[in-house]
């Protein structure tokens, strides 16, 4: 058994067990704040681990680490990682800043990266389950706070429902194909043409399962109450971590055991994107609440990048990563700037709230509009890459029709992105917000550098994605 | 033991059916409290622990309950944690019902 | 025949239970009937030859699972007669797609047939001829052994989760300092009194325990008399008199 093929896991779940430990025997003062360092460190080591990490199958074929699953995990890594930045100093204003936060984002990860690199349908459903479980409890940690524990609450219930569907989907296929394992799924519908209804049946329920944690469009409605109800750094954490994680599940069960099947799915991936990106646009438009607008952004953004699945191509699915990358850089960036929004010491959360912010703090006010344009995907910044590529695949792939409702949305959300630009420089300013913090500004800055510059080092990226998106399709 | 010889697989996977969908109905339809929405969700959970467990029996392969096994120990911590989340928001709202869930809307 | 039998038994009542699961207005009733249809499931568990997950069940839902709703439902001492509201709203269509689902369901369940090549393929004969503990047991620590150690960390969230979710330091806290407690002299908490007869304590002008050890056996943020509050016992007594 080649156990080392997962040591960034195993000593990721180390780490978060040590600082378990400290934060227990810790007695006197806040363990927040020492845990928080060890996290970091621990990221960043588990980061260069996954770089040096061997490829290959083991675990009794439940476990395989590819090029793929390297890229998918390192996008995990660095969102982990951003967010306990974020929650540093964010966590003292309400009162989480508990060392069990930072454990159970670690554990997360943990369980997001184990789904990246599973082979198994049943490592599928342990690391879903162990990187919701800790999610759950994520959302609702600020308890004192109603918006939180109703937040907790609709997400428990709608993702339990949900893992309760993909496992009685996977039961299905399980029936089907008399195993669990992808390779053994893979040869069962290679050789068998006749599909039986159950096995549909299956495939259905996982892609619901799926899609619940992406926040594609059917299953989309948990979404903006529970970006608005968790706290900041949680909802930067839920809207990369483990959607970056699910999306690698989609990539790899599409691609892989059920990439003979592309002509039954591609059509039921292109009309899930459509829906979510103007489901997502136009929900966005009426919104007061920052963090919910980010939530609707959050949906389109999934459609965009299902875009590129969708074409079913190496072109496709390299496109997809590309656009995770840069969708994990402009959001992180602008939640950081939601994070640093606050007046005398309480949050605030209104789009109204941001106004003449171009006059009082020019600097995350261009920060906040560099993100925006690229959301809207304006040309020489990140955004724009990634849409380019993932339409340009569905071109090669005759996806006519979606390419031209995607762009159309897209011209639709440029507005609401645009509306928050107009805010910032041309509203007059009601007052000023607090001084934000040294850790919010570096990943502000950071993450506006990296958007902006993302053109500099595009064709590396591009090198790594392909390298990444090959190794799916064998 | 094999239940093609005793019983027959489709009458496991037709009791897991309704199962499934009476505790989905139980989540969507009857909407009323916080706590028969988590017993609803770990009715949903044996239903397919029961499918899994009869194409074990049907395949002569352990497979399916060893997922079981470990579904099992995920239905624990799920509603353990769910009922410490319920908790959380009784302790805020002073109820459990469903319909007081709208704090948020837009 | 038998298994046929107990079969149908097992699974009308299981079916049943689980209705009135999701139909009884009482939370307390709610959960006895998830129990009576976890009972039944583990019997369909049994057979279908699964033994120890049968058994499993009855002791992880019957033993701890439903003592943890029924401890929940009984703390929180919801109104029972406002459960049955809002359950009419939703009805007719969702009982529409219960249906769909279900006759669905029941279609792919008839027409389900094992492909032979696929049961050969997975049949495991090595396990054919040992208990299903012990093939179970053989299985989770060799080839599963990644997944068991999953599972560990889940029940860790679990357990995290609900410690930092309910536990609530509250001023009313009352914790002991063992060190303290013991460090302490007898005469710094015991004295000894002569009471005449038909007399109490309150007579010999109220007994109180000395402040000194008081607040140096309790912790600091834990309920208590504050210091400065009023500790006699002869002008609370006062008071109540002149309130009369």
């Amino acid at each position: 058994m080649n156990w080392t093929l997962a040591i960034p896991e195993i000593a990721l779940s180390i780490s978060g067990l040590i600082i378990l430990l400290w934060g227990a025997i810790q007695k006197k003062g806040n363990a927040f704040f020492p845990c928080a360092i060890l996290s970091i460190a621990a990221f960043v080591a588990v980061g260069f681990l996954t770089l040096t990490v061997s490829n290959g199958v083991g675990y009794n074929g439940l476990f395989i680490n590819d090029e793929f699953s390297r890229y998918m995990k390192i996008l995990i890594i660095i969102a982990g990682f951003l967010s306990i930045i974020l929650s540093i100093d964010f966590n003292g204003k309400n009162d989480t800043n508990c060392f069990e936060y930072i454990a159970l984002i670690v554990f997360s990860t943990v369980g997001a990266m184990v789904m990246v690199s599973s082979n198994d349908l049943m490592t599928l459903y342990m690391g879903l389950e162990l990187s919701s479980l800790a999610l759950y409890i994520l959302c609702a940690i600020d308890r004192k706070n109603v918006f939180s524990a109703e937040s907790g609450v609709k997400y428990f219930v709608l993702g339990s429902v949900a893992s309760g569907i993909l496992l009685y989907g996977i039961s299905m296929i399980y029936g089907f194909s008399g195993g669990m394992g992808y390779s053994t799924i893979h040869q069962i519908i290679a050789s068998n043409h006749a599909l039986s209804a159950g096995f549909a049946v299956g495939l259905v329920f996982v892609l619901v399962g799926l899609c619940f944690k992406i926040s594609a469009v059917p299953f989309h409605m948990w979404t903006p109450d529970v970006y608005q109800g968790a706290p900041t750094p949680v909802t930067t954490f839920l809207s990369t971590a483990p959607k970056f994680a699910a999306f690698a599940l989609f990539l790899r069960l599409m691609i892989g055991p059920f990439g003979h099947l592309s002509p039954q799915w591609q059509l039921l991936i292109e009309v899930i994107a459509i829906l979510s990106i103007i489901i997502g646009s136009v929900g966005a438009i009426a919104q007061t609440n920052i963090k919910r607008m980010m939530a609707y952004s959050s949906i389109s953004h999934m459609g965009f990048a299902l875009v590129g699945l969708a074409a079913a191509t190496p072109d496709g699915v390299m496109g997809t990563l590309i656009y995770l990358t840069t969708y994990l850089f402009m959001n992180v960036g602008t939640f950081a700037v939601i994070a640093a929004m606050s007046r005398k010491g309480h949050v605030v959360e209104n789009i109204n709230d941001l106004a003449g912010l171009g006059k009082t703090d020019p600097g995350i006010a261009t920060a906040m509009a560099i993100f925006m344009f690229s959301m809207a995907g304006v040309p020489p910044l990140a955004g724009f890459f990634g849409k380019f590529l993932v339409f340009k695949a569905a071109l090669g792939a005759d996806l006519y029709s979606l390419t031209i409702i995607g762009l159309l949305a897209s011209a639709v959300g440029a507005f609401f992105y645009l509306r928050i630009v107009k805010i910032m420089f041309f509203d007059k300013a009601v007052e000023a917000l607090d001084q934000r913090s040294l850790s919010l500004s570096f990943v502000t800055f950071s993450m506006g550098t990296l958007t902006l510059v993302f053109m500099l080092f595009l064709s590396p990226m591009i090198q790594m994605g392909q390298i990444a998106a090959q190794s799916l399709f064998h | 033991m094999n239940i093609l010889n005793t019983v027959g697989l489709a009458p496991y996977l037709i009791v897991s059916g309704l199962l499934f969908t009476i505790g989905l109905f139980g989540i969507f339809a009857s909407r009323k409290n916080l706590i028969v929405i988590l017993m609803s969700i770990e009715l949903m959970l044996l239903s397919a622990n029961l499918n899994l467990i009869a194409f074990s029996s049907a395949l002569e392969n352990l497979t399916g309950q060893v997922l079981v096994m470990f579904t099992l120990t995920v239905a624990a911590a799920e509603s353990a944690i769910g009922l410490a989340i319920v908790m959380v928001y009784y302790r805020n709202r002073h109820s459990v019902e469903v319909q007081d869930a709208t704090m948020m809307k837009g | 025949m038998m298994p046929i039998i107990l079969f149908y038994i097992f699974a009308v009542i299981l079916l049943l239970s689980a209705v009135m699961v999701v139909i009884s207005r009482n939370s307390v009733h709610a959960a006895l009937f998830l129990v009576l249809a976890f009972c039944n499931a583990s019997g369909l568990f049994l057979i279908a030859g699964a033994e120890f997950l049968a058994i499993l069940l009855i002791a992880i839902y019957a033993g701890a699972v439903m003592i943890l709703f029924l401890f929940i439902v009984m703390t929180m001492q919801t109104n029972l007669v406002q459960l049955k509201e809002g359950m009419q709203h939703y009805l007719p269509v969702g009982f529409c797609i219960a249906i769909v689902l279900v006759v669905e369901l029941i279609i792919v369940a008839i027409n389900w047939h094992i492909d032979p090549n696929v049961a050969e393929a997975a049949r495991q004969p090595l396990l054919q001829n040992m208990s299903n503990t012990k093939a179970l047991g053989s299985l989770i620590y060799t080839n599963y052994i990644f997944l068991f150690q999953m599972a560990g960390l889940v029940l860790l969230v679990a357990m995290i989760g609900a410690i930092v979710l309910t536990l609530r330091k509250r001023p009313t806290n009352r914790r002991q300092v063992v060190a303290r407690q013991h460090m302490r002299e007898p005469n710094q908490t015991l004295e000894m009194r002569s009471v005449e007869l038909n007399k109490g304590v309150d007579d010999l002008g109220g007994y109180l325990r000395p402040k000194e050890t008081y607040y140096g056996i309790a912790q600091e943020d834990s309920f208590g008399p504050k210091p400065g509050d009023k500790m006699d016992i002869t002008e609370k007594r006062q008071e109540r008199e002149q309130s009369k």
